[in-house]
């Protein structure tokens, strides 16, 4: 561009008025008649960007099995689109616009967030496409959904408790409670509160922070200062990588319990804080079917080291597996249609699978299967929440996860 | 395809709306405002807390008043305050509101936001047709403000704005009132970010504050810078382009195999950086310059008076 570059009122007319043309120059992307398109919101810059890859990379190991073993429905092969979301919900939006009416997609899964979640929900159901979520806020599945909305993750009310039976497990009577302001760990607080309680301990002190702060080191003060027994930590990455530094660097002698997307973020945070800051840090998340042959095979798949514990790679591996499984059972890609096989797929009774291949034959001979995820047992109550969610609790002991216990 | 043409359509428009407001506020009167998403957020959530109760007309007029009233008082800064100083009040203006909405729980919902945000003629909509709606709305309400800043910039007011942007000190002199010059002008600016945020909090129905990140300040600048300083035309085109480059790229990794997700989403970033950084060394007065105006378009050639004072009659250096 020269800088005697200056157009006419007719030239900018002619190039606004060719603006619609550049539609015309995409190839067409979008899927061919015969294969089944998916859409994908994930993370993969911003606050929560550390998440998105491995969920693309679970999703795309699912598509490429069930293609390679002949596609569903007859031979049509599953396609996956994926949109970055960002972390940021406006942009989720546009995404979300983009897979329902560019790429027709049916199913609109992935979105690690609720407020993403949030926002793009009113678009998804009124295209009247099947919406899966990994996040955890109640709101997600409130309301009429009519039926397509589906959670991969275990409701923010039910870790609460979970973190209580922790504390009472390590012993810890006086308990404070710092969090992050955000939807899906604000609902954990009340029902922490309540549990502990029951269980004979109090919370003292309740501290909040918001979200991408320059320095928690006056929260953390405020929280460690009194010397509680412990602290409930709930954080996401990488506010809570500065969090550990500042308690490691004022030398606070409370124990802390955290969640396992702060404390572990599969392998991430110890990467970020070293062996020595994360020493003695438990953490608790929704745990995976950690003995099952199939999620070994999955961690092996993923290129993970035996022992990994994945909860988001899990939970996108599931929702490709439950749609390409709920499909076949309902002999239609249509999104309406096979919304009501899920249920039939995933829940019990019927014989336990826990290989997509294996069950797309088991329903092209006929059988009734119930589905074992990577992420979970998926097993879906009728507003489309995950039942039966137990939590994994794992500590930090040099520069490792180990496995305390499963509670339920 | 149609229906996402028309959300990336609703999107520049809201982009436009700020853009414009700033071009007012930056371009026009010299006013350094970092605190744009701030003032969009407040819209935002004025709208949504107020149109369940009064309709969405009286919900708009009462976030434009109100974000018109807190410039006023924001502006009042102005006094002592100038160019990088004003940068830096205006930021912190923009972090405490989001911060509050944040954690006011009671009023805003806090980290839930708030949902199910009423939609202007909801009840006389054919099914499917919302968006359509909402894509007039926005054409309406940038057209209006579109027209609205091009007739300011040729009124006496908007002249002694750019006179005040120029140079303050020879207004003061010439008798001007510099202070509440500014004051107006960033009045208007923000009540023209609150009916963006209004807009924003139609189209999608839900918000909640981290919708309101600073990028949108970011962007509101990039369209402007991009556009050209001063030029209303350029900056519909600059705000146009960002968006198209934003969602343009989105088609690459459909396009081209070898680019996956992870390095697209920097790329798309860095694309833009790279475009302003190049735009700013090639094109510095912006796609569309701030036309020069001339002594004659304000005084028809018959009309008797002084020399052309060309230093207060033009703006920009192209």
């Amino acid at each position: 561009m020269s800088p005697k570059f200056a157009p006419s009122r007719r030239q900018v007319m002619a190039g606004l008025a060719a603006l619609p043309a550049a539609a015309l120059l995409r190839t067409p992307a979008a899927a061919q008649a015969a294969d089944v398109p998916l859409g994908m919101v994930l993370p993969f810059s911003g606050a929560t960007g550390p998440y998105g890859p491995d969920m693309k990379k679970a999703a795309e190991l699912v598509v490429k099995q069930v293609n390679d073993a002949g596609g569903i429905l007859g031979g049509r092969k599953l396609k996956l689109f994926i949109e970055d979301s960002e972390t940021n919900p406006t942009v989720g939006v546009t995404g979300t616009k983009k897979l329902l009416e560019v790429n027709k997609v049916e199913l609109v899964g992935g979105f690690w967030g609720s407020p993403i979640a949030l926002a793009a929900k009113p678009i998804i159901l009124a295209a009247d496409k099947v919406q899966m979520v990994s996040c955890a806020a109640n709101a997600v599945t409130d309301g009429d959904n009519k039926g397509m909305v589906f959670r991969f993750q275990a409701k923010s009310t039910s870790w609460g408790p979970a973190g209580a039976k922790v504390m009472k497990d390590i012993g810890a009577k006086n308990v404070v409670v710092l969090a992050q302001q955000n939807p899906f760990v604000v609902a954990m607080i009340e029902p922490f509160k309540a549990e502990m309680e029951k269980l004979g301990g109090k919370v003292s002190q309740v501290v909040m922070y918001n979200p991408d702060q320059p320095s928690y080191r006056s929260e953390v003060e405020k929280a460690f200062g009194a010397d509680p027994d412990a602290v409930f930590c709930l954080s996401l990455l990488t506010d809570f990588v500065s969090i550990a530094k500042e308690v490691y660097r004022g030398g606070f002698k409370s124990k802390i319990v955290s969640l396992s997307i702060g404390a572990d973020a599969e392998g991430k945070f110890l990467q970020a804080v070293g062996p020595e800051v994360a020493n003695g840090i438990y953490h608790i998340q929704p745990a995976p079917p950690l003995d099952s042959p199939a999620y070994k095979k999955f961690v092996k798949e993923m290129g993970a080291p035996a022992g990994t514990v994945f909860l988001f790679a899990g939970n996108a591996h599931d929702q490709i597996c439950a749609t390409a499984l709920a499909m076949e059972h309902a002999k239609s890609s249509e999104a309406k249609v096979w919304a009501k096989s899920v249920f039939e797929v995933c829940n019990p009774p019927g014989e336990e699978v826990d290989d997509v291949v294996k069950g797309l034959e088991m329903i092209r001979a006929g059988k009734k299967i119930k589905f074992v995820g990577a992420g979970a047992t998926c097993d879906f109550d009728a507003k489309g929440d995950q039942i039966n969610r137990s939590f994994l609790v794992q500590v930090v002991k040099n520069g490792k996860n180990e496995m305390v216990g499963v509670i339920s | 395809m149609i229906s996402y043409l028309v959300t990336v359509v609703i999107f520049v428009a809201i982009a436009a709306l700020v853009g414009l407001a700033l071009n007012l506020q930056w371009g026009l009167a010299g006013l350094v405002n970092f605190g744009v998403s701030g003032f969009v957020a407040l819209g935002a959530y004025a709208v949504a807390i107020t149109a369940p109760h009064v309709g969405w007309l009286a919900a708009m007029a009462f976030a434009a008043l109100m974000c018109a009233g807190l410039s006023m008082l924001l502006s009042l800064l102005t006094i002592r305050l100038e160019e990088n100083y004003l940068a830096i009040v205006t930021i912190g203006f923009g972090e405490i509101v989001r911060i509050l909405l944040l954690n006011e729980g009671w009023l805003t919902g806090g980290a839930l936001g708030i949902s199910g945000i009423p939609r202007p003629f909801a009840g006389m909509t054919p099914a499917g047709w919302g968006d359509g709606v909402i894509l007039v709305f926005a054409v309406v309400l940038v057209t209006a403000a579109f027209a609205f800043s091009e007739a300011l910039v040729r009124s006496p007011f908007g002249r002694v704005l750019r006179a005040v942007r120029d140079d303050p000190t020879v207004t003061a002199a010439l008798g001007k009132p510099v202070l509440a010059l500014r004051v107006r002008a960033f009045a208007v600016g923000g009540a023209i970010m609150g009916l963006a945020g209004a807009l924003h909090a139609f189209f999608l129905t839900y918000i909640d504050p981290s919708q309101f990140t600073p990028i949108i300040t970011a962007y509101a600048f990039m369209a402007v810078i991009a556009g050209g300083r001063g030029s209303n035309l350029g900056l519909i085109l600059g705000a146009g382009s960002i968006m198209l480059i934003l969602e343009a790229t989105r088609f690459l990794k459909d396009i081209i195999p070898w680019i996956d997700g992870v390095q697209l989403s920097a790329l798309r970033l860095g694309m833009i950086g790279v475009g302003i950084v190049l735009m700013l060394i090639l094109r510095p007065q912006g796609l569309v310059a701030e036309p020069k105006r001339r002594y004659g378009e304000f005084f028809p050639k018959d009309a008797a008076g002084p020399a052309p004072n060309r230093a207060l009659a033009e703006g920009g250096k192209a």
